[in-house]
């Protein structure tokens, strides 16, 4: 029967959508929290460099042999703290990753089980308050794909980071940021917006 | 680290071990003190190498506004420098001075004090001291020894922080600079032995839950 096979498949891409938002907001919160953290490397990055630049020996620090390793150390023991804890908001990116694209896929395989029962034109019906069958899907999809994107080119850039490339270090806050697409998070509010009316009519 | 030490329970021990327990406890507090302290010194040296810096330059100093971070002091951007307000952060970080160096001698005089309940058992069962322990497995020369590396390590981090108080202000070296609020900030001197030692303190002396 069409229209229940329409009606439970609106109510599953409803509660979709209202997951994603709340995915979108974790997302850009581990991003927001990760910030500080990429920003903190930098710091520690210029403070082993400056380290490295200053000949102790010819300084009022000369009193202290020792302490050009003690400070490394240090220094370096800071820096795998940072690490390990983007490490972690890596952990909890690939959670919104596995999450996003669990909607998806629930929604292409329940669609593709009931496939006989929705035909294109059904699917591809749309109203002032409901976007088509056919779009709410692509839109999902859309949003899996935006999000593992994002997700592998964050954490390859971090699975980059070594404590003793101190370049890197100090770039990576740039690189981070490079990665940042205005236009996918933007895609995904459009879509949010989009499909307001028809997610709260459910 | 964390937090206060728990509560002492007052009449469980008495005697040498009721004294090596309490210093225990001091010794943790001061310890949270002193880290209290270097916070509050690193934000004043960060300032006072802006001050500096933005002078030499005649700019915004740019370069130690970024030295914030996780365990990094917060930076400080757009300040007026000005001989005064100089002056003023100078007189902050000499008070921390200050004030740590009246802490490390509270560690010098429990470093001592142990040393007192060492020399007293010795007296009272000889060379062999005490036969059973006082609190699990720590003989009381251990206490003392403790004390001591634990008093040893913050002594260094002071000299450290008093040549940091002399030059920091007279450098016009961002390097050299950086280098002075690094060490600062970072304590090369008291590593995470020492503060294995001060957890295997509390942990002996049933401060903290074993």
């Amino acid at each position: 029967m069409s229209t229940h096979a329409v009606a439970t498949l609106h109510q599953q891409l409803r509660k979709s959508f209202r997951a994603l938002a709340d995915n979108q907001r974790a997302w850009n919160s581990v991003l927001a929290e990760c910030a500080p953290l990429l920003g903190s490397l930098g710091n520690l990055a210029e403070q082993l460099r400056a380290l490295d630049g200053v000949q102790i020996a010819r300084t009022p620090l000369a009193r202290f042999p020792d302490l050009r390793d003690r400070l490394r150390c240090k220094l370096l023991q800071a820096v795998d703290v940072v690490l390990a804890k983007l490490t972690e908001k890596t952990e909890s990116l690939q959670t919104v990753r596995d999450a996003v694209h669990g909607l998806a896929s629930a929604a292409f395989q329940w669609y593709e089980q009931n496939a006989d029962l929705l035909d294109l034109a059904t699917c591809t019906l749309r109203s002032a308050a409901a976007p088509s069958i056919a779009e709410l899907l692509e839109w999902l999809q859309d949003a899996d794909s935006y999000y593992r994107q994002q997700f592998l080119r964050r954490r390859n850039l971090l699975q980059m980071l070594r404590p003793d490339e101190l370049s890197e270090l100090e770039s990576a806050a740039n690189w981070w940021a490079s990665i940042d697409s205005p236009d996918g998070d933007e895609l995904i509010s459009e879509m949010l917006f989009r499909v307001a009316v028809f997610v709260d009519s459910g | 680290m964390e937090g206060k030490a728990p509560e002492v329970r007052r009449g469980h021990v008495t005697g040498s071990g009721r004294k090596l327990k309490d210093n225990a406890a001091d010794w943790h507090n001061l310890a949270l003190k002193w880290d209290r302290l270097n916070d509050a010194g690193s934000t004043y040296a960060t300032n006072i190498v802006n001050f500096t810096l933005q002078k030499e330059s005649g700019k915004e100093a740019s370069l130690l506004a970024s030295s914030g971070g996780a365990a990094d002091a917060p930076p400080v951007q757009g300040l007026n420098p000005s001989s005064r307000e100089l002056e003023e952060e100078c007189v902050k970080l000499q008070d921390v001075v200050e004030k740590m160096t009246r802490v490390l001698s509270k560690m010098e005089k429990m470093a001592s004090s142990d040393q007192g309940i060492c020399a007293l058992e010795t007296f009272q069962f000889g060379d062999e001291g005490r036969p059973t322990p006082l609190f699990h497995t720590w003989s009381t020369p251990h206490f003392a020894a403790v004390s001591s590396r634990l008093c040893e390590s913050y002594r260094q981090e002071l000299s450290l922080k008093r040549l940091i108080l002399q030059e920091v202000a007279h450098t016009s070296d961002p390097q050299l600079a950086m280098v002075y609020l690094s060490s600062w900030l970072h304590q090369p001197y008291t590593g995470d032995g020492d503060r294995l030692l001060l957890e295997g303190l509390l942990l002996e002396t049933g401060h903290r839950p074993l």
